[in-house]
């Protein structure tokens, strides 16, 4: 192993890199292409591929910081990376790069890499979430799907078109929401879409206690009163939504993009295509996607930095996001366009919802205290969800909780 | 600590050490029990104390394990007392422990009074309660997943078939926690089984003979012939199985993740909430050594009560 | 038990008996029958929610798909050398603390002793953390080493062996020691040969654990080269997509070793622990 410095030119000398991600077999593969990619050109340089559970990625990456013993690289969720740079636990990268460097990319995922304006990861791809539906079933019952992004539906048309599909017994039940796994972020979707925030505007109090945040919480818990979705759907649950859509146990699923190729391989008995999300006095969508950071265990930072540049540079990124099926975040590729080899008219719904991410949510959940948020937030939903707990209680609570987090930071 | 050293046979360990004349030989036979136990104290006090140590040490400070640990006193002692979820999971805790372990016990008892008797197939009766004690937990933890999985699993596919409603086994408060005690028992029994077998092949048939010849009735045979001499193995299995019932982690981390709401969340979920979701290690490691302690006094209360009805060991 | 009741009714009786425990035994194989059920399944009969008890297809090449999508072998491999040399390990270290509990008196022994049976009232999760970084200090990472050593000395095994050697009588021992045999001769020549059965039970509960372990190796091996056949069940599980196919698959293949030690080693597991004086 080389220890020390590693001039410019880099490295002649071999060099071991990690990185640690998690991702299925699709992400794993492109991973794993553009690594074979760099230690041709990189002869010296080897990279081993830590695959985990994304479950337990977290706690294995901070288990092995805190033993100094962390990966030189390491994937990381936008909502994460403040955390890693609050901790200093992920590297300062502007040493690495020109100034002009972020230009390049899109401003909402290059605000979400940088904390107290130093970036701490470089931005790889973004994801987000569109209406996936059983064409089968919604002809069956009647229903035509909104065509362009202004057409969308509104959340009454939405539950109206639910209450249809239970009415009518089309699938087990009308719809479900991908938002277990520790990804509640996502029920701010709505919150957005009905003129509500979790903070206020300089991010300095709740604002979840109002009428928008009680009346969102009162429309998604409707959707489990009413047996609109699968109880086991809930954000505490472990139940992959997209097996429900596959076999047509629900109609409709509110998913992202990179479940494109399971569908496509898995829905074998219906036809099925994907459209904008519901709006109500707003449309908004959930900023996903993933960076990369470098540890502050790394023993080889420049190395590491320009294998992160190159795994995003264009050329790079193009390939992994049309092979794993997720969105740019360079502008010349969102704006040129990508060629996803699956479903390509899908894709474009998505690149279009990306369009309306709220920029406050974005930096809502970039917030380095985020993780304590989530938790939180996750418990309190779910007893709302689950347990009957009403939605003004609820709301007290995430108050509360919110509180707490901001005074204790 | 008098009452352990009360099950040693101590004169005539004593008179043991102490025939041999000569400083050499007596200094050499007293290192010798040192010598023993010496590489498993090494072993522990490394891998085990230590650690433990240390943790008492992290649950004085605030601690997100990425950044430097600061001093914060008994902050994190005094949050756990005002901590409603911290009360609720130890209280889930505390069901939990009380549905699965006297309840392992019985049907343990049961099954090894049953697989005692001469019966057709008895070996292979015996293996298959057993057969649940060997899967790993991860492996338990999936099968129990598929099976209770509300949407296609098959215990509902059945209901379904007999006309009782789908239940939503791992997303309703109600039955969340009796299908994570369910798949519990079925793993347990088989352990609890084995044991008491164990004892009860142990137990001279002279007893019996001697309690039929005073004219006892089965029942009465089991109240006061077996029961009494299966004591001290009630009182191991009580004892391990409440360890295992307190540290319960994996089934529910795949099953439930500790919801819906908190019915599932048990304390070292809660800990291991606290410690790698919220970044919070010093609270997480306060309610460890709370956890330990209460673990710890549980067992001392317990041997205690059980010496003084009895010689154990 | 001697029973007083008539031979028509205690025939009845044990009828009656043995069929509820094949009933309960029914119910308590199922779930190993489902995951072989499960295992070879079409892959698209998974989800359709069909009740269909019985295979309804025996698809071999489940097994095979799952085997030559992962390195179950290498993980196998990880997991016997690990189980192996923990059994070797571990059991030799635990009939010397074991029989130095049951057999001698020396200053501090009991509270050596409840040391000892503390270690088994820590949750694992509580030091997980502090013993990371332990392992990472010796530099004991990603090794086989890294788990075996952690878990090496057994409160559960210690306990047992001291059980157990507290009904060998001290006049076999101290015959010994007049005639001047060490300490460790008198271990090795007169203790372990009465010990067989405990050491029986303590090599099938110590493979199952390590076999069986966790938490540990999850945080400890992380190349996946170094995986145990859990962990690789665990990365299956943990995949976005679940494939119940493979998993119970995999599931089933990490359940093998186990069942075929206690197929051949039930008698001496039941034996050793009736003499473990866990009784």
């Amino acid at each position: 192993m080389v220890t020390g410095r590693v001039n410019s030119s880099l490295a002649q000398s071999p060099v071991r890199l990690t990185m640690a991600v998690w991702g299925g077999k699709a992400e794993v593969d492109a991973y794993n292409q553009v690594i074979a990619k760099y230690q041709a050109a990189n002869p010296n340089v080897t990279i081993r591929l830590d695959v985990i559970p994304f479950g337990q990625f977290y706690q294995q990456v901070d288990t092995r910081l805190a033993g100094r013993q962390a990966p030189d690289l390491f994937r990381v969720t936008y909502q994460q990376v403040g955390r890693y740079a609050l901790g200093k636990a992920a590297i300062d990268l502007s040493q690495f790069i020109d100034s002009g460097y972020s230009a390049a990319f899109t401003p909402s995922v290059w605000s979400a890499v940088n904390y107290q304006g130093k970036p701490y990861a470089l931005p790889h791809h973004t994801d987000t979430f569109a209406l996936f539906y059983n064409a089968d079933m919604l002809a069956q019952a009647g229903v035509t799907v909104p065509t362009s992004l202004d057409q969308a539906w509104t959340w009454d048309r939405f539950i109206q078109v639910a209450k249809v599909l239970k009415e009518k017994s089309i699938g087990s039940y009308p719809f479900a929401m991908s938002w277990q796994n520790s990804a509640v972020h996502r029920w701010m979707i709505y919150l957005y879409q009905h003129g509500g925030q979790l903070l206020n505007n300089d991010l300095t109090a709740p604002q979840i206690n109002t009428p928008a945040g009680i009346e969102t919480i009162a429309w998604t818990q409707s959707w489990f009163k009413e047996g609109l979705v699968p109880p086991s759907t809930s954000v505490k649950s472990a139940e992959p939504v997209q097996n429900l859509f596959a076999n047509g146990t629900v109609a409709m699923m509110l998913n992202g993009n990179w479940q494109i190729p399971f569908v496509n391989q898995q829905m074998t008995k219906f036809k099925w295509g994907v459209t904008y999300l519901p709006r109500d006095v707003a449309m908004a969508d959930d900023l996903g996607g993933t960076c990369v950071a470098i540890s502050r265990d790394s023993k080889n930072p420049e190395v590491a930095a320009d294998f992160l540049k190159f795994l995003v540079n264009e050329e790079n990124m193009r390939d992994y996001i049309s092979a794993a099926q997720f969105l740019p975040v360079r502008k010349s590729l969102v704006e040129g366009g990508v060629q996803y080899a699956l479903r390509p008219d899908e894709m474009k719904v998505f690149v279009e919802q990306t369009k309306t991410i709220p920029q406050h949510l974005v930096s809502t959940v970039v917030l380095p205290t985020w993780g304590k948020f989530n938790p939180k937030l996750a418990d309190e939903l779910d007893l709302a969800f689950t347990s009957g707990q009403s939605p003004e209680q609820t709301a007290q609570n995430i108050e509360a909780h919110v509180k707490n987090i901001l005074l204790s930071s | 600590m008098a009452d352990l050293s009360m099950t040693y046979p101590k004169e005539r360990s004593e008179t043991t050490t102490s025939r041999k004349p000569g400083w050499w030989s007596s200094y050499r036979s007293r290192l010798t029990p040192y010598l023993f136990i010496a590489p498993n104290l090494l072993l522990f006090s490394i891998f085990v104390f230590f650690p433990l140590l240390y943790a008492a040490y992290i649950s004085v400070h605030q601690w997100s394990l990425i950044d430097a640990p600061e001093f914060n006193g008994v902050q994190n002692y005094t949050r756990l007392l005002s901590d409603g979820q911290f009360w609720q999971s130890l209280t889930n805790t505390v069901v939990y422990s009380a549905a699965t372990v006297p309840t392992s016990l019985f049907l343990g008892l049961f099954l090894a009074i049953g697989l005692n008797r001469k019966l057709a197939a008895r070996t292979l009766l015996r293996s298959i309660y057993f057969l649940p004690v060997v899967v790993s937990s991860v492996a338990t933890a999936v099968i129990a997943a598929w099976l209770f999985n509300d949407n296609y699993g098959i215990i509902n596919a059945l209901l379904k078939q007999a006309g009782v409603g789908p239940v939503a086994w791992l997303s309703s408060p109600r039955w969340a926690l009796p299908s994570i005690i369910l798949t519990t028992l079925w793993v347990r029994i088989g352990f609890c089984m084995v044991v008491y077998l164990a004892a009860l092949q142990s137990i001279s048939p002279s007893y019996y003979e001697a309690a039929v010849i005073d004219g006892a009735t089965r029942p009465q045979q089991f109240r006061f012939v077996t029961w009494p001499l299966l004591r001290p193995t009630t009182f191991l299995l009580l004892i391990l199985n409440v360890i295992y019932s307190f540290q319960v982690f994996d089934l529910i981390f795949v099953m439930t993740g500790g919801g819906p709401g908190f019915s599932t969340t048990m304390i070292v979920q809660y800990i291991y909430q606290a410690a790698f979701a919220s970044s919070e290690m010093g609270y997480a490691s306060a309610m460890g050594m709370v956890l330990f302690v209460l673990i710890l006094l549980f067992t001392l209360i317990q041997w205690r009560i059980n010496r003084r009805t009895e010689q154990f060991v | 038990m001697v029973t007083t009741t008539s031979p028509a009714r205690q025939r009845l009786e044990t009828g009656g008996l043995w069929l509820l425990l094949t009933a309960g035994a029914l119910v308590m194989f199922f779930p190993i029958y489902w995951m072989f059920a499960t295992a070879i399944r079409p892959r698209d009969e998974i989800f359709s929610g069909a009740v269909n008890l019985l295979p309804t297809g025996w698809v071999w090449s489940n097994f095979t798909a799952a085997l030559s999508r992962m390195p179950f072998l290498d993980w196998t491999w990880n997991s016997l050398v690990i189980a192996i040399a923990a059994v070797v390990i571990t059991v030799s270290l635990n009939l010397l603390c074991g029989y130095a509990f049951a057999k001698f008196r020396f200053a501090g022994r009991d509270i050596l002793f409840i040391g000892v049976l503390s270690a088994l009232m820590i949750p694992i999760q509580v030091i997980i953390v502090p013993l990371f970084l332990v392992v990472a200090d010796l530099g004991l990472l990603n090794s086989y080493w890294g788990v075996i050593l952690p878990r090496a000395a057994e409160a559960f095994g210690i306990f047992m062996v001291r059980q157990f050697m507290v009904s060998i009588p001290d006049e076999l021992l101290e015959a010994a020691r007049l005639d001047g045999a060490s300490e460790l001769t008198i271990f090795l020549k007169v203790v372990l040969p009465l010990s067989k059965p405990i050491i029986a039970v303590l090599i099938i509960f110590t493979f199952m654990w390590r076999w069986n372990d966790f938490v540990l190796p999850l945080v400890i091996l992380t190349d996946q080269e170094m995986y145990t056949v859990q962990l690789g069940l665990n990365l299956l599980k943990g995949q976005y997509n679940t494939e119940w196919t493979d998993i119970m698959a995999i599931a089933l293949l990490s359940l093998m070793p186990m069942l075929v030690i206690f197929v051949f080693f039930q008698r001496q597991l039941i034996q050793g622990i009736a003499g473990t004086g866990l009784k």
